[in-house]
């Protein structure tokens, strides 16, 4: 067992954290917003942790906290996230469909290089040397930080969606126009969607800097973006556990494929593309069968997604 | 600022700027056909060029499964003077176009019959990019190749002109580069404005379901949209690497990202648009002054941002109303 | 219930039992076989695929022949970690080389000097890397020494140069330290430095950059970056008029330039921290078996990783003759080799190369060669005396 845990402890970890980092983008998504932000959230949360960890300037604040230290990274990292989901969300979330996409992608990117060029983030090397959080040797300790956060995670999801902040999202998601007329002020609920997938991107990042030993601008990247919206998609982008479940497998496979060797990458390309084609509803989609009749075919490749710009309305 | 700093900003500009322009043209295509963005469109980029190395030069390197193999040992017939290397780039591009109309086939024809959602698309594309990125590095390693030096003919690197005493320069192969794109896009343009196959495209992309029920076969002008943009993606990727070389199978991909930046501030959809995209980027990144150089890469994004709160239609887009 | 139970327990003990170490001996490589790096990579697999062969060749450790196991540690840190994870893990090797980037050695080294693996990296240069921890060293030298030895050269080959013109790739920090030294042995030598120009390693297009320095009047120019953007600047530099000098820092010193700014790339003057023309045997050997395979001078990185395994190597030899490798125990084998590594002197590729106590190299020999392109493809780095 402790063998099992030792070899794949740490792909284990990476695992729930690619199922938090689906759930980042699950929350706007419920209200209807596609944000490929988290990943610069993320980033920002692990820099937020790993220079209070390892900066001179906080080191006197470490000796007085010891391991209060680091809870504190998480709280610190979800409120600047949370801020920053708030400026740029309430101009950004202005922009429907693929445009706000857009707009979050280049939010990441304008991150990434602005965090290559400071000092203070250690520039192109980025931090390294961070303390292991509450002196974890081994990388699945770590499951006592990132499991209760999902399970915390998913209750707050189920709950969510169970309130009124939830029907409010769906009716939003549903038919923006409809919702406003009926009185549920949109962009309220649209910022909330995306600030709490910041907030949540934030603390997966402050947790996984001590993780990871180090922390750069790449963790930060519009290639991120892309696997997370994979994670989402072919986990299945209507039940909470779509984003964990892709996630999840979608980390393991090329890890459980390394036994391919060169061909290794190839197969997890091909994976993804099978999976689009034939998992249209994500994986939770296909397994809960037609519970509902499916929707009426749309004639072929209706860009659905290219909507009108801006608010008006 | 002075005339020839300035003058030497603008020609910098239209050089990379006309790098990320002919990126694009291929890119906002599919775009403005089929509104899916084509992440596979760096592979193909890299693949035309790839594609064109094998039938100029054909010898690989010691790595990958094509290790040590040398298919010209007497030089390639397709070498030696610009007409044939032209019509290697040519043949190069057709086979990148046949490739991309393979992709549309296997990877987003199905999708479109089984009414996935067009995001799945995105996710596929990503896919069928990692797949064949691997699959060059694969069979030909990961080594830097590079075109013969006189793929041009035997013009002069670069030409320079005095203003003052300073002196103003530009390479030929960028003045090349800029040309071919104002080409491409005239060519693109005719076929698409003039042509019978134009008008179906243009139908197609205004509204499939009217235009299958006018009797335009639209699985069939997808195909042709996507053979068009592998065609221009791969004829792109041969000409960045005489520029350039062609710097590893990833050496196209890395233009994804930023082409993204460039078709949406020219306007999602429309293709002058890519064109002025990418030259009003390069500008404004030839522009940066020195001692922010390092941000550089953000400008891009900087703009793209401000253009989507601003006028997210792009710069040449044409409003969308919203439909209730 | 019962015999899971049972089950649980036998896996247990088998797994709380020391393990002996295995035979073939393995050791483990965990660098960029995918991804974007895996230009540098994928030399460094053949160097030590190539020190492999050598040294089974000429009867392994004291009889018992050495086996390389390869996990890709692709380009991210992730992927590092898992390699490395792997390879401790399941595969029980002894000692670890690898990984290609400094930023996965912060990631995945930790993790094997946790579980007391040593490890080797074979061209991590970032600052920091040997004082991660006890089991961790190195063989790629982070200090530009020959820095001064390249910009005398260049003045030896043209006294009359006045003014310097000097260019980095702000991104790379091997490039940032290198600069550094290369100013200042500049100033240190009279000349008078005219303009510092930055650029990214990911840049195509340097005609900014180019003009700068025409305009500057400078008839030196160095360059420290790496073989894309480096080559790509070399050949714009000169496509586009400039006459005098170029020095190359280390991240020049691959063929891998040669394809980028071919014909151009003639007369370039490079700072090696490894040179084919090294006349120690260890390198002659080295060099002659690369070059009856592979037609050309051995690169750098494929040196640095050759010198790598042959460090494990030889000093898993002096445990041997201690004890019989197989007689060990996993644990006590690896920590004992980690001791030995940093108590013992080598002759590689690299030339005489010991470490300090913190897993630092030390590197007696540097190189200065200039290039001499022989057709638009073919070149050699010719070594300057």
């Amino acid at each position: 067992m402790s063998g099992f845990l030792e070899q794949y402890g740490f792909l284990i970890v990476t695992m729930v954290q690619a199922g938090l980092l689906g759930l980042s983008l699950y929350f706007p998504l419920q209200a209807g917003q596609l944000s490929l932000a988290s990943p610069g959230f993320y980033a920002l949360g692990g820099y937020v942790a790993a220079i209070m960890l390892t900066n001179p300037a906080f080191s006197g604040l470490r000796d007085t906290l010891g391991n209060g230290m680091f809870p504190l990274t998480w709280l610190v990292a979800a409120l600047l996230c949370g801020l920053l989901g708030l400026f740029v969300g309430v101009p950004a979330l202005r922009l429907r469909g693929i445009y706000l996409a857009l707009a979050t992608i280049a939010f990441v990117e304008i991150l990434r290089v602005v965090s290559l060029n400071l000092a203070v983030t250690g520039g192109a090397i980025g931090i390294f040397g961070i303390p292991q959080a509450f002196g974890f040797q081994d990388r699945w300790q770590y499951l006592w930080l990132f499991g209760p956060l999902l399970l915390l995670t998913l209750l707050f999801a189920r709950q969510l969606e169970r309130s009124r902040v939830g029907r409010a999202f769906r009716a939003i998601r549903e038919d923006e126009l409809a919702a406003d007329a009926m009185g549920v002020p949109p962009t309220r609920y649209k910022v909330l969607a995306f600030v709490i997938g910041a907030v949540l991107a934030g603390i997966v990042g402050a947790m996984s800097a001590p993780f990871l030993n180090t922390w750069n601008a790449k963790q930060g990247t519009f290639d991120a973006s892309i696997a997370i919206l994979a994670f989402v998609l072919i986990g299945g982008s209507r039940n909470i556990w779509g984003p964990v479940v892709g996630g999840a497998l979608l980390t393991a496979i090329p890890e459980v494929l390394r036994f391919l060797a060169d061909w290794r990458l190839i197969i997890n390309g091909l994976v993804l593309v099978v999976a689009s084609l034939y998992l249209p509803q994500g994986i939770v989609g296909a397994l809960q069968g037609v519970r509902r009749p499916p929707p009426p075919r749309r004639p072929p490749s209706v860009p659905a997604v290219v909507e009108a710009p801006g608010g008006g309305a | 600022m002075e005339l020839s700093q300035f003058l030497q900003n603008v020609l910098n500009g239209l050089a990379i700027g006309s790098v990320y322009a002919i990126f694009a043209l291929g890119y906002t295509l599919v775009f403005s056909i089929l509104g899916i963005i084509n992440f596979a469109h760096g592979a193909v980029f890299t693949l035309g060029a790839y594609f064109t190395y094998t039938l100029v030069v054909g010898q690989f390197e010691n790595n990958g499964l094509l290790k040590g193999i040398n298919l010209f040992p007497n030089g390639s017939p397709l070498s030696g003077n610009p007409a044939v290397f032209a019509l290697a780039t040519l043949i190069g591009a057709v086979v990148a176009g046949l490739v991309a109309v393979l992709i549309e086939r296997l990877a987003f024809r199905p999708m479109r019959a089984r009414g996935a959602e067009p995001l799945l698309a995105l996710v596929s594309s990503l896919g069928v990019a990692l797949v064949i990125v691997n699959l060059i590095q694969l069979l030909v390693g990961a080594e830097i190749y590079n075109f013969p030096s006189d793929a041009y003919g035997q013009v002069q690197p670069a030409l320079s002109f005095h203003i003052g005493d300073r002196v103003v320069i530009v390479r030929t192969v960028q003045l090349i580069i800029f040309a071919v794109s104002l080409v491409m896009l005239a060519v693109l343009g005719y076929v698409i404005g003039r042509t019978k196959v134009g008008k179906a495209l243009r139908a197609v992309a205004e509204n499939p379901g009217t235009a299958s029920l006018l009797g335009i076969s639209v699985d069939r002008f997808i195909l042709i949209t996507f053979f068009l943009s592998g065609f221009l993606g791969g004829l792109a990727g041969t000409l960045v690497g005489t520029a350039f070389g062609v710097a590893g199978p990833y050496f196209g991909v890395t233009y994804g990202l930023k082409g993204l930046a460039v078709i949406v501030l020219g306007g999602l959809g429309s293709i002058p648009g890519a064109v002025v995209g990418g030259l009003v980027i390069g500008l404004a990144e030839a522009f940066v002054p020195a001692q922010y150089s390092a941000y550089k890469d953000a400008v891009a994004f900087a703009l793209l941002f401000v253009i989507l709160l601003v006028r997210p239609q792009g710069l040449l887009g044409r409003a969308q109303i919203q439909k209730v | 219930m019962r015999r899971l139970a049972l089950t649980v327990m036998l896996g247990l003990l088998a797994g709380s039992q020391a393990e002996k170490v295995q035979v073939p001996v393995p050791i483990g490589i965990a660098l960029a076989q995918t991804g974007n790096v895996a230009l540098l990579g994928q030399e460094q697999v053949i160097g030590a695929r190539l020190a492999e062969k050598h040294i089974n060749a000429h009867g392994g450790i004291g009889g018992t022949p050495i086996k390389l196991v390869f996990q890709d540690a692709a380009g991210d840190e992730n992927s590092a970690i898992n390699a490395f994870q792997n390879l401790i893990t399941k595969a029980d090797v002894v000692a670890i080389v690898g990984p290609t980037l400094s930023q996965q050695a912060f990631a995945a080294d930790p993790i094997a000097d946790r579980a007391k693996v040593p490890v080797i990296g074979p061209s991590n240069t970032a600052k920091g890397i040997p004082q991660i921890g006890d089991y961790i060293a190195r063989v790629s030298a982070p200090v530009a020494v020959v820095a001064p030895n390249a910009i005398k050269q260049a003045l030896k080959l043209d006294p009359k140069i006045k003014k310097a013109a000097v260019l980095y790739a702000q991104n790379d920090a091997f490039s940032v330290s290198e600069t550094g030294t290369f100013q200042e042995a500049a100033k240190a030598q009279g000349l008078n430095i005219a303009t510092v120009q930055k650029f990214q390693t990911t840049d195509t297009d340097f005609t900014t950059q180019v003009t700068a320095v025409l305009n500057s009047g400078a008839d030196l120019v160095i360059i420290s970056g790496l073989a894309a953007d480096g080559g790509n600047l070399v050949k714009q530099l000169r496509q586009l008029g400039y006459k005098g000098l170029i020095v190359g820092g280390n991240g020049l010193n691959t063929s891998n330039i040669f394809p980028v700014c071919q014909q151009y790339c003639d007369g370039v003057i490079i700072a090696q921290a490894y040179s084919p023309a090294q006349p120690g045997a260890a390198n002659q050997l080295f060099v002659k078996e690369y070059r009856s395979q592979y037609k050309k001078d051995p690169p750098q990185f494929a040196a640095q990783a050759y010198a790598g395994v042959q460090v494990i190597a030889d000093a898993l030899k002096v445990l041997d003759r201690q004890k019989k490798l197989s007689q060990w125990d996993l644990n006590d084998l690896r920590a004992a080799l980690n001791k030995q590594i940093l108590a013992g002197k080598y002759n590689t590729p690299l030339g005489e190369v010991r470490f300090d106590k913190e897993g630092e190299v030390l590197q007696k020999d540097f190189y200065v060669a200039q290039i001499k392109m022989k057709d638009a493809k073919n070149g050699t780095f010719v070594y300057l005396k």
